[in-house]
């Protein structure tokens, strides 16, 4: 019954973008060259790191075990890379089985990580020919909002960085593996920070995006993806699409992205740095105690707020008269929740906002003198009333009320 | 587990003794009877338990996908054009099926002209769990009555299913005090996409914008 189904962009979208970007604005207010935010978090477990990049989300989880090694490297550990999309992520996206995404991500992961021998695969080596650790990255994509491959890049690394295996000693013949109380466990060696970069082309190489959210992913022409590190080596390379682009464009790019890169791997170490202070200092550690899910709710919640104020300014400025009385129509207006949702409705603090008495009489003093006298009246008139009344509420809608009549007559005077 | 109004809930908890009107309960998304309790009520959907006066209750919770549901206005986007049916993407799990017909005034010369990517505001008449969803674009005086074919100027966002539900409630204040800063047209669909269009895209912008960030302002309430 279920097709594998594709997600389909619509016109519309595809259109308000591209019209967006001819003016040089993103759909979410970002620069062409900037990035979302990256938030790089541990759990209790070793090697355990979720990575938030914006909205999308992936949990990388690294596990060790001991193998035989392959024929061709017998003094070589072995390293496993193995990225999922599960229908968690996106709707399109079917369980346990490869998409050509998936593919796609993981060989370029592969080449990324692997290729450029950024993990230390001879120190994996207990005995040659024999034995060595094998370490797997599970990575799994929580969220997708697009700009998987620059999630999953520093969340593969963060957890190779912060995952620690048992320590193994061999007395002749057998090997034994001490659990993590017994012996201090070792950490990955890791030789540079290889991290994935990605970019979104549109009209042949005029318009390059940073960081590209799913729409902006989907509606691009060509797709480039850097793996570059902290030393300007470029450890991977990927163009897909059809968008013709120069070479001095790409040139371009990667100078930027290495910039990036070098920002990026230092927010890595340092995530990884901090988690070890608070192990060492015996300090709550893991998911539950990260502070971010609840931060950002109350970020959210101030959002609304802001975007309405802000928007509310540009006519308030142009059409003073049509203004007055809308806020006042407002007012009445019961907001039908409790908390939070209260606040939509009230009337913003800011100094443009007409609710502000100050800043209303600077405007009016501004546009003529005549006006001036009244205003004066007007404030008399306001310090009475607020003396007189109990409750904020009732004193602004009288306020109001009040300028709104003055402003009427001081309009028939003219 | 006994649960009550207000509390997050988990599929398989129960509650035993749901407040009726003469012998009736009505129940919303995310809960059915229980088979053990003939009174009692059990949870299918993990969310916030809620309440309405006297006899009604749901599951609110946070959801990406949509399950039609029979008689739902959807906003969707063309997905496949396949003569005179169209498949229609409205985020459940498979695309609806729109036929050329249902739409005010189709008849087999005069056919909408719809391409892949166009966006529709189409109701749901079959949704069953065994078939695939239909849609239509007219009512049941064969008018459009603002269903059929949406403008390609606009902007299609998609909403947490809550706000989606609030939003519809007339005594919403947020549509309105939108409205009071500029003209706008909206489309919400109950699968979660919505469909913004004002005069300039700057307008669109701010309104979609506004959206978003309601997303997150909303709190449940019982």
């Amino acid at each position: 019954m279920s097709k594998l189904r594709d997600s389909v962009v619509s016109t519309c979208e595809k259109k308000f973008l591209l019209n967006l970007l001819k003016e040089s604005k993103r759909l979410d207010g970002r620069a062409f060259n900037e990035f979302r935010d990256l938030k790089i978090e541990f759990g209790k477990d070793w090697g355990s790191c979720f990575v938030s990049l914006g909205e999308t989300q992936v949990l990388a989880q690294v596990s060790c075990e001991i193998q035989l090694p392959k024929s061709t490297r017998p003094s070589e550990g072995i390293l496993y890379i193995n990225l999922e999309l599960n229908p968690i992520a996106a709707p399109q996206f079917e369980a346990g089985r490869q998409s050509d995404l998936s593919v796609q991500l993981n060989r370029i992961l592969e080449k990324c990580i692997k290729d450029s021998r950024a993990v230390d695969l001879e120190s994996l080596c207990i005995k040659v020919k024999e034995k060595v650790w094998a370490l797997r990255v599970d990575l799994n994509v929580l969220n997708h909002e697009g700009n998987i491959l620059d999630c999953a890049s520093v969340a593969a690394l963060a957890a190779l960085k912060h995952f620690r295996r048992p320590d193994v000693t061999c007395d002749g013949e057998n090997i034994i593996i001490h659990t993590y109380a017994q012996r201090d466990t070792i950490p990955t060696v890791i030789h540079h920070y290889p991290v994935c970069i990605s970019y979104a082309i549109y009209s042949n190489g005029e318009i390059i995006l940073a960081d590209p959210s799913l729409l902006e992913e989907n509606v691009s022409e060509a797709q480039l993806m850097l793996g570059l590190n902290a030393y300007k080596e470029l450890c991977g390379f990927y163009l897909g699409g059809s968008a013709s682009v120069s070479a001095d464009v790409i040139l371009k790019v990667t100078n930027r992205a290495a910039k990036r890169a070098l920002t990026v791997i230092d927010q890595l170490k340092e995530a990884v740095e901090q988690d070890d202070l608070k192990r060492q200092q015996n300090e709550e550690i893991g998911f539950q105690h990260s502070h971010s899910f609840s931060k950002d709710l109350s970020q959210n919640g101030n959002k609304l707020a802001d975007i309405l104020n802000a928007w509310r300014t540009v006519p308030t400025k142009k059409k003073k008269t049509e203004v007055k009385p809308e806020i006042v129509e407002q007012a009445k207006v019961e907001p039908i929740g409790k908390g939070n949702q209260s606040a939509v409705l009230l009337p913003p603090e800011t100094e443009n906002s007409p609710w502000n008495v100050s800043s209303d009489e600077s405007e009016e003093t501004e546009n003529s003198t005549t006006n001036k006298t009244t205003n004066q009246n007007n404030k008399q008139e306001i310090m009475e009333v607020s003396s007189g009344s109990d409750s904020e509420e009732d004193q602004v809608i009288v306020l109001n009320a009040k300028n709104k009549m003055k402003k009427t007559k001081t309009k028939t005077k003219k | 587990m006994v649960v009550n109004v207000g509390d997050v809930v988990l599929p398989g908890e129960c509650l035993p003794e749901p407040r009726s009107n003469k012998g009736v309960v009505i129940l919303g998304p995310g809960l059915r009877r229980s088979e053990d309790d003939s009174k009692g009520l059990t949870v299918s959907r993990a969310g916030v338990l809620c309440h309405k006066a006297p006899n009604m209750y749901w599951v609110e919770g946070h959801a990406k996908r949509y399950v039609p549901c029979k008689g739902d206005l959807v906003v969707g986007v063309v997905a496949k054009k396949s003569g005179d049916q169209f498949k229609i993407d409205i985020g459940s799990a498979e695309h609806a099926s729109l036929s050329a017909f249902s739409f005010e005034g189709a008849t087999k010369k005069q056919k909408p002209d719809l391409q892949v990517g166009d966006v529709v505001y189409a109701k749901l008449v079959t949704a069953h769990r065994e078939m695939e969803p239909e849609l239509v674009c007219v009512n049941k005086y064969f008018k459009a009555a603002n269903l059929g074919p949406l403008s390609n100027q606009g902007f299609l966002l998609n909403l947490d299913s809550r706000l989606i539900v609030r939003l519809l409630d007339v005594q919403h204040p947020l549509l309105a005090v939108l409205a009071k800063t500029c003209a706008y047209e909206i489309a919400i669909g109950m699968n979660g996409k919505v469909f913004v269009m004002g005069r300039t895209s700057k307008d669109t912008m701010h309104v979609a914008e506004a959206l978003l960030a309601a997303q997150h302002h909303d709190n449940v309430t019982t």
